[in-house]
């Protein structure tokens, strides 16, 4: 053992020493696995380097140069004919098979897509949503509601539903007699309710203003005669005969879900179609909180 | 070869470029190949529509809205299905913009109207009642561009084939007979507005930027 081993020991448990002193004083906890694995690392790094270095400052002291020399004298500095050593070898040839399964199978074509995680997020969302809510309580729905309405609705017909004076549809009554008018007078094919289409010029003159007065009055007191020529759609009682065609007297599931589907273009302006914005629970959540909004 | 090489420093430079370009180039090239094209259906804007992209821009609408909407459920479900790379196709040049402190833009023509527009340019607070964005009430009486909006679409016609029909053409005629087909696009949007000047306005043959801006809003979907 010569005096270059001995210095390079000492040097290795002076390393280890401090590294264990480290962790002593700062109370560092070896049941953790990542700890220990962690100071094992270091003791390890201080043992392969003493040891490394004391290898070949011995070789630099007694080897001698020797084989083939190569052609090349780089300004008189030669290059012996050396095999590349097979570790070597084998990780460029390991590296260059990595590559072309990367290239091939691995990430560019075979690429994450945010898209992809997009639809399956979306997918298990939507899953567990429908599964949620499937029996949802009518406070419930209620409350979904108006999170809807106050996000989605809210900008047009404003925050209480009021329609903002006139610029969108008025959820505290159903109808005013400017409304029906106007739809009296063009007729209505827009909401797609069995009923079908609802031609211009039902009524005219007296007969169109009393009805409008009619209905806009929320039908209460003693229907005019002119009445019958809506309610052969409408129903007697105005509730659109059970979802045949549009209930006059408030906004039930049926209307809501076929102008949220479908748009409207009335005497205020027009509505866009909101179907793909909404699910069918979220529909039926609106109209729930929609029928709260009664003026009276 | 590599001995070669190493005796030419200015060759092994290049062919080191070629191996490291092509590894970015089998990643890149791909995607954008297939992402750079139009959507199916996609048309190219008119040129009332241009007009408003016009508007859009000199107001800077893009300092405050994007018109970029990302793949995750929280954007998709207030503003609609993610952007495509295809939407922009005709857009030179695009408004993603960076910076949202008003709503991002990218499908309002979905779920918003004219009659909306209308009181919300003239008075944002009148619709949206915490809004801070400002009233942009001179677009009411400033008149669109319409002849550089027109020049644009002949420009992005040539330049970059862009697929407008034979009408768009960079002659004085051309824009003479194209120009009541601008005039109708616009009073289809001026009969839904309620401003009497914007509608007199489009009547008598000028078109009020907000008209404009409407239209190129309304196409965003």
């Amino acid at each position: 053992m010569n005096a270059l081993m001995i210095k390079g020991l000492l040097f290795a448990a002076i390393l280890i020493g401090a590294t264990i002193y480290v962790v002593n004083s700062m109370n560092i906890d070896l049941s953790d696995p990542i700890n220990m694995i962690a100071m094992i690392g270091a003791v390890a790094i201080a043992v392969l380097t003493v040891g490394v270095s004391i290898k070949y400052i011995n070789q630099m002291k007694t080897d001698t140069a020797g084989g083939e020399l190569a052609d090349e004298s780089w300004d008189g500095i030669g290059e012996y004919k050396n095999e590349v050593p097979s570790g070597w070898a084998y990780s460029w040839l390991g590296t260059a098979i990595w590559a072309m399964w990367y290239m091939i199978s691995g990430y560019p074509v075979n690429a994450f897509s945010q898209i992809g995680q997009w639809n399956e997020e979306v997918k298990a969302y939507n899953t567990k949503f429908e599964e949620m809510h499937k029996t949802a309580d009518a406070a419930t729905l209620r409350q979904m509601g108006e999170s809807i309405f106050l996000v989605q609705c809210a900008p047009c017909h404003g925050t209480t539903g009021d329609g903002l004076s006139g610029k969108a549809q008025d959820f505290t009554s159903r109808m005013t007699e400017a409304q029906v008018l106007a739809v009296i007078e063009k007729g209505s094919n827009q909401l797609g309710y069995p009923m079908g289409a609802m031609p211009p010029m039902m009524a005219t003159g007296q007969d169109a203003k009393d009805i409008a007065k009619y209905i806009a009055g929320g039908m209460k007191g003693e229907q005019p005669a002119s009445f019958a020529a809506c309610a052969s759609c409408h129903g007697a009682d105005g509730k659109g005969m059970a979802g045949m065609s549009p209930n006059l007297t408030g906004y039930d599931e049926t209307l809501v879900g076929n102008v949220v589907k479908n748009g409207k273009k009335g005497a205020l302006g027009r509505m866009p179609a909101y179907h793909d914005r909404m699910t069918p629970v979220q529909v039926k959540a609106l109209s729930a909180y929609i029928q709260t909004l009664k003026g009276e | 070869m590599f001995h070669w090489l190493e005796k030419n420093p200015f060759f092994f430079s290049v062919g080191v470029f070629v191996v490291i370009a092509f590894a970015g180039l089998i990643e890149i090239l791909p995607n954008f190949a297939e992402a750079s094209r139009p959507v199916v259906g996609l048309k190219p804007y008119s040129v009332l529509e241009l007009a408003g992209k016009n508007i859009y821009m000199k107001d800077q609408c893009i300092a405050c809205h994007s018109q970029l909407i990302r793949p995750f459920k929280a954007e998709t479900d207030r503003y609609g299905q993610y952007s495509l790379s295809g939407e922009y196709a005709y857009d030179r040049p695009f408004l993603w913009g960076s910076k949202r402190t008003g709503p991002d833009l990218h499908r309002i023509g979905n779920y918003r109207t004219t009659d909306w527009h209308e009181n919300h340019m003239w008075e944002p607070t009148s619709v949206v009642p915490g809004s801070i964005m400002p009233a942009y009430k001179h677009m009411f009486t400033n008149i669109a561009d319409i002849e550089t909006a027109y020049a644009e679409a002949v420009t992005v016609k040539n330049v970059f084939a862009t697929p407008y029909g034979d009408e768009i053409k960079g002659t004085r005629a051309a824009w003479e007979a194209h120009k009541p087909a601008v005039l109708a696009e616009a009073a289809k949007i001026a009969a839904d507005m309620k401003n009497k000047d914007v509608k007199d306005a489009v009547a008598a043959g000028n078109i009020p930027e907000v008209v404009a801006l409407i239209a190129y809003l309304n196409r965003l979907k």
